[in-house]
């Protein structure tokens, strides 16, 4: 008899169905609870930055930035690099798909500009988008976007910053993704260097009668790298808090989904169940009827 | 007694405000102390703990790397790349990492392990004598 067991199938399908919803809910809560703490870090590393603009700023109005080799323009080399913010793990709707096609956009303007470029990969998700289309990186980095760390922001800006003091790049792009708000995340890329002195204009020059140690170019130098990397470190962070939106909201309608279907399988079962009855009584009352009719 | 604003930042968070009365520092050409109406400066810190001692007698020590001190006319401001207060720094792991790094070093000599080895140096330093009354 076929209703038994597409009814046993419908209840399997039913149970597989709630069973990913179980776990689609929970990845959608931890997502949530992680959005939160992705974006207090984002607003606890602001001081840091804005403070270290401002000290540059004032530093720079009476020193001479320009001298600096993260300032100095390299327009005629034909290379670039790109640096590109993915996540390590996917379920995390089109967040990497997002920030991968403004990748390949500036890959493709360069390009088009005659200029070569290097690959620098954040992320397990870009790493195997770019090694499938044959791109190889210059490096790459996994396990840090999720909950990335000063350290980690620190060896990927000293990565870069040796590579174009070395005069080895005409630019260097940070693609990555700006955390608006949870509903709107934006795939943006920002030019990391050459360090540009108008990012250093409009400070308040600092009094004459403060006390420079070391001198106030040493204190520049040391300081344009630590502006570097707070840059760096800030696009991992809108990065992260971006990843973790997306994985909430691909995992929200994930878990509706899953309801839907199992409401509609739910539906589909019950019929099935009741054709079933149906069919067993008109059974028995037509074996019944046949026995009284041969009595 | 004369206070001053003091603020600690780094580069992942803030660490601490205060009114402080005395501040300790070593900077990159030696050791430095401000009190309330010092001249105004910036300076390069080294690896190294920074003391803060408050109007109440408390005394904050923090393990600061790569730092900058700013000393306004009103405020007085650390940035640092990493700074952490000896009472979250976790003792234990410093101290698993240090073993670590002295075996890699007695391997092979690396200016960047030799770096995080001072790092770690300094955060048990900073963790071992603690924050407290003076």
């Amino acid at each position: 008899m076929a209703g038994s067991g597409q009814i046993r199938q419908l209840r399997r399908r039913i149970r597989s169905v709630k069973s990913t919803q179980k776990i689609t809910r929970a990845m959608e809560m931890i997502a949530a609870s992680r959005i939160v703490k992705a974006q207090r870090r984002v607003q606890q590393a602001r001081p840091y930055a804005e403070q270290i603009t401002e000290v540059i700023k004032g530093l720079a109005v009476s020193g001479e930035v320009r001298e600096h080799p993260l300032l100095t323009l390299h327009e005629q080399v034909p290379r670039v690099a790109v640096v590109v913010n993915t996540s390590d793990r996917g379920l995390a709707g089109a967040y990497n798909a997002n920030v991968l096609k403004v990748a390949e956009r500036t890959i493709r303007d360069e390009e088009a500009a005659g200029r070569e470029v290097d690959l620098f990969i954040i992320g397990r998700k870009g790493d195997g988008y770019f090694s499938y289309r044959g791109r190889r990186a210059r490096s790459r980095w996994q396990g840090i976007s999720d909950t990335p760390s000063i350290d980690a922001a620190a060896e990927v800006a000293q990565t870069l910053m040796d590579r174009y003091a070395e005069g080895l790049y005409a630019r260097v792009w940070v693609v990555y993704t700006d955390f608006r708000s949870s509903f709107v995340q934006l795939p943006v890329r920002m030019e990391l260097l050459p360090v540009k002195p108008e990012e250093f204009a409009g400070g308040r020059e600092i009094a004459p009668e403060f006390l420079f140690e070391p001198s106030q170019q040493q204190l520049l130098d040391r300081l344009i790298p630590r502006y570097v990397e707070a840059k760096v470190f800030h696009s991992l962070l809108e990065s992260s808090a971006s990843e973790h939106a997306a994985r909430q909201r691909a995992m929200k309608s994930a878990t509706d989904n899953a309801s839907d279907v199992a409401g509609k399988l739910n539906r589909v079962m019950n019929q099935a169940r009741q054709d079933q009855i149906t069919t067993e009584i008109s059974e028995i009352v037509g074996g019944a009827e046949a026995l009284s009719q041969g009595a | 007694m004369a206070t001053m604003p003091v603020e600690v930042v780094s580069a992942e968070r803030h660490v601490l405000t205060a009114e402080a009365t005395e501040l300790y520092a070593r900077s990159v050409e030696g050791e430095i102390g401000i009190l309330p109406g010092h001249q105004p400066a910036l300076v390069a810190l080294d690896t190294a703990p920074l003391r803060v001692r408050t109007a109440d007698g408390v005394e904050h020590r923090i393990a600061v790397h790569q730092g900058l001190l700013f000393v306004g006319t009103d405020r007085v401001i650390v940035l640092a790349d990493v700074a952490e207060l000896a009472e979250s720094i976790d003792e234990q792991r410093a101290r698993a990492r240090l073993t670590d790094l002295e075996r890699r070093l007695a391997d092979q000599e690396d200016a960047v392990l030799r770096a995080s080895l001072r790092k770690q140096q300094l955060r048990l330093e900073v963790a071992s004598t603690g924050s407290g009354q003076v």
